[in-house]
């Protein structure tokens, strides 16, 4: 956590300063290899981005949540944010005079709907203290560009179940960072769902940093043409005996994209870390692509890694296996995709919630057929 | 029922079936033996319509109609059932799920009303009982981790539900002791039926001692050479496939 001491607003001209320097990422960029935010953006440049604010509604407030809005002055210092380290993050920490911030103590069992709208940046803190439990849905609409930031910050013995729902929206260019840190035994899950905007970007940056804390990331995209979704994740084992398992899965058709870049390092004695990466794509047309890029930092001894990544078509044999039994090949090929799909989906925990993930990728994957 | 005229079938640009001739009627149950490589695989994919198998001469009528124009989903609705030598696993798409899906995708091509969840469930249960499908297989992932003769079984559990009118079994002994070949041979003889045909496909003699054919026809180098009674079944025992070969030369 950053110290208290440090003022938001010169936090906010650091940042700004930052993303003069750095300017809006191209794909010279190692990170933005495969997502070329300046192409998207176009005519929309860093001046033109400077004071625009997105939107940010709440369903309800549930009893155990404390809101603030962070157009306001005097931020309590919960909810001081936490400085973006690349270009994007503190594009929103610089320029976002919007936002929200929400601090959750105890456990709240009524989840917290947080609506994403509008052209913008946006910051969002989200604080669950010690012990404190919550579940998180965030839908991001569509906008013509939007560059959302959030502080996530779990105490000690906390869980936060996330999962983020955004819609097919092929004009916009939406980026998502998430700046997560994980306390001792505390738990994080999260799972995205993407349907591909013109340009999508998710950005996970994980800090374990107190023992028995977890990660569990998980996601789904299914691309139809003209569609580009891109999950990059950076889990940081800090200290020992902690884990984190991610899981994300590709269904890419026409003339899309999906990318997974996902690393993690595992700190000088974090000894006992688990991590497991799985990134596994369909590609279902010629002008399909999926790139998946895992990777792993090791500089401790006694640690589990895996990590493991394919790409392929739906299985010929099982294909015909299904039509043999009377079931149509558009019917065959789209249970082959809801199967390849489950496991992913099956991460969300709450079952209303899965529930809506699932009619949301069922209604993308008829899209694609 | 079917009738198999002159038929050859290329895999690859390679001739597999070279002129095979074959009619079975309702009712009946043909049986194909032949060595390893005699083409008998190709002709239970060729029925069903598999990709890649092109038929390069001949004609296969089913019912009157070419069997070949039809696309594989479209024979099984018209009731082409193959039970294959290896089933297919497919996670993620639990077998109940898959038996529902595909019972109903047959009814609606028929232009028949679907069954809901609830019907298609006593109807699978009441016909898993006689053929030791327990209620756990049909909630796992379809074949999936299932032993050898789980997946036989669950072949002939899904032509008892789907009644077809021509039942192709291919290699259905295969890899099944004593005990697990009877459970099936019985499922089979159960569904013996003056409406239904059946093409019984195996290497062995074994399998016909318990589903006791009218026809055998031995399949050799893509060709049959030799047709008989059931009592072929036994002369083939006796003298091995070289020399009933050497003596159709």
């Amino acid at each position: 956590m950053s110290s208290a001491a440090a003022l938001p607003e010169v936090r906010r001209e650091q940042a700004a300063a930052l993303f003069r320097a750095r300017g809006i990422p191209t794909r010279r960029v190692e990170a933005w290899k495969y997502s070329d935010l300046k192409t998207a953006l176009g005519e929309t440049g860093p001046d033109q981005m400077n004071e625009v604010s997105a939107a940010w509604s709440l369903a309800a407030l549930p009893p155990g949540v404390e809101s603030f809005d962070l157009s306001q002055g005097h931020i309590p210092d919960w909810a001081l944010p936490h400085t973006g380290n690349n270009a994007m993050g503190a594009a929103s920490l610089a320029f976002a005079r919007s936002g929200v911030a929400l601090r959750v103590s105890g456990a709240v069992t009524e989840p917290l709907r947080l609506n994403l709208a509008q052209s913008g940046h946006l910051r969002a803190v989200l604080v669950l203290e010690d012990g404190a439990s919550a579940t998180l849905i965030e839908n991001a609409e569509a906008a013509a560009w939007r560059n959302a930031g959030f502080d996530i910050v779990l105490g000690e013995n906390a869980r936060l179940d996330h999962v983020r729902l955004s819609p097919r929206a092929p004009d916009a260019v939406l980026v998502e960072e998430f700046f997560v840190l994980v306390g001792s035994n505390a738990q994080y899950h999260a799972h995205f769902t993407d349907f591909g905007a013109r340009l999508s970007r998710t950005e996970l940056q994980i800090a374990l940093q107190g023992e028995g804390a977890l990660a569990e990331l998980s996601g789904v995209s299914v691309l139809g043409d003209g569609a580009h979704a891109d999950v990059t994740t950076h889990v940081t084992h800090a200290v020992p005996n902690t884990q984190s398992t991610q899981l994300f899965k590709y269904v890419a058709n026409g003339k899309s994209r999906g990318v997974y870049q996902g690393k993690v390092t595992v700190a000088h004695g974090a000894d006992g870390s688990d991590s497991r990466q799985t990134a596994k794509g369909l590609v279902l047309g010629e002008r399909a692509e999926i790139d998946l890029k895992p990777e792993l930092e090791i500089l401790a001894d006694d640690v589990k890694c895996a990590h493991g990544a394919a790409v392929g078509d739906l299985d010929a044999e099982s294909l015909f296996y299904l039509r043999t039994r009377g079931i149509p090949e558009s019917q065959a090929r789209a249970m082959l995709m809801r199967a390849f799909l489950g496991d992913a989906i099956d991460k969300v925990e709450a079952e209303d919630v899965r529930a809506t993930v699932r009619q949301a990728v069922e209604k993308a994957l008829e899209g694609l057929a | 029922m079917l009738e198999i005229k002159n038929l050859h079938v290329a895999i690859g640009g390679k001739e597999i079936l070279k002129g095979l001739t074959l009619s079975v009627g309702a009712g009946e149950v043909h049986a194909i033996m032949g060595p390893n490589g005699s083409g008998k695989s190709t002709l239970s994919y060729v029925l069903a319509g598999r990709a890649g198998y092109e038929i390069t001469q001949g004609s296969i009528v089913y019912n009157g109609e070419d069997l070949a124009a039809l696309a594989p989903e479209e024979r099984a609705a018209k009731g082409v059932f193959l039970a294959m030598q290896y089933p297919v696993e497919i996670p993620g798409v639990t077998t109940m799920t898959f038996l529902k899906t595909a019972l109903n995708a047959q009814r609606r091509a028929r232009g028949e009303a679907e069954i809901d969840a609830i019907g298609v469930l006593k109807s699978v249960r009441k016909k898993a009982a006689a053929l030791n499908v327990s209620e756990e297989m049909l909630k796992r992932a379809l074949n999936v981790g299932f032993s050898g003769g789980e997946k036989k079984r669950l072949e002939i559990l899904q032509m008892a539900l789907f009644e077809p009118k021509l039942a192709i079994l291919d290699e259905t002994d295969s890899g099944l002791d004593i005990d697990a070949l009877r459970l099936v041979a019985e499922g089979v003889n159960a569904l013996r039926d003056p409406k239904r045909a059946m093409l019984v496909i195996t290497h062995y003699q074994r399998l016909l001692e318990y589903i006791v054919p009218d026809r055998i026809h031995v399949l050799f180098a893509g060709r049959i050479i030799k047709e008989g009674g059931k009592e072929l079944a036994l002369e083939l025992e006796a003298k091995g496939y070289e020399q009933i070969i050497k003596d159709a030369a």
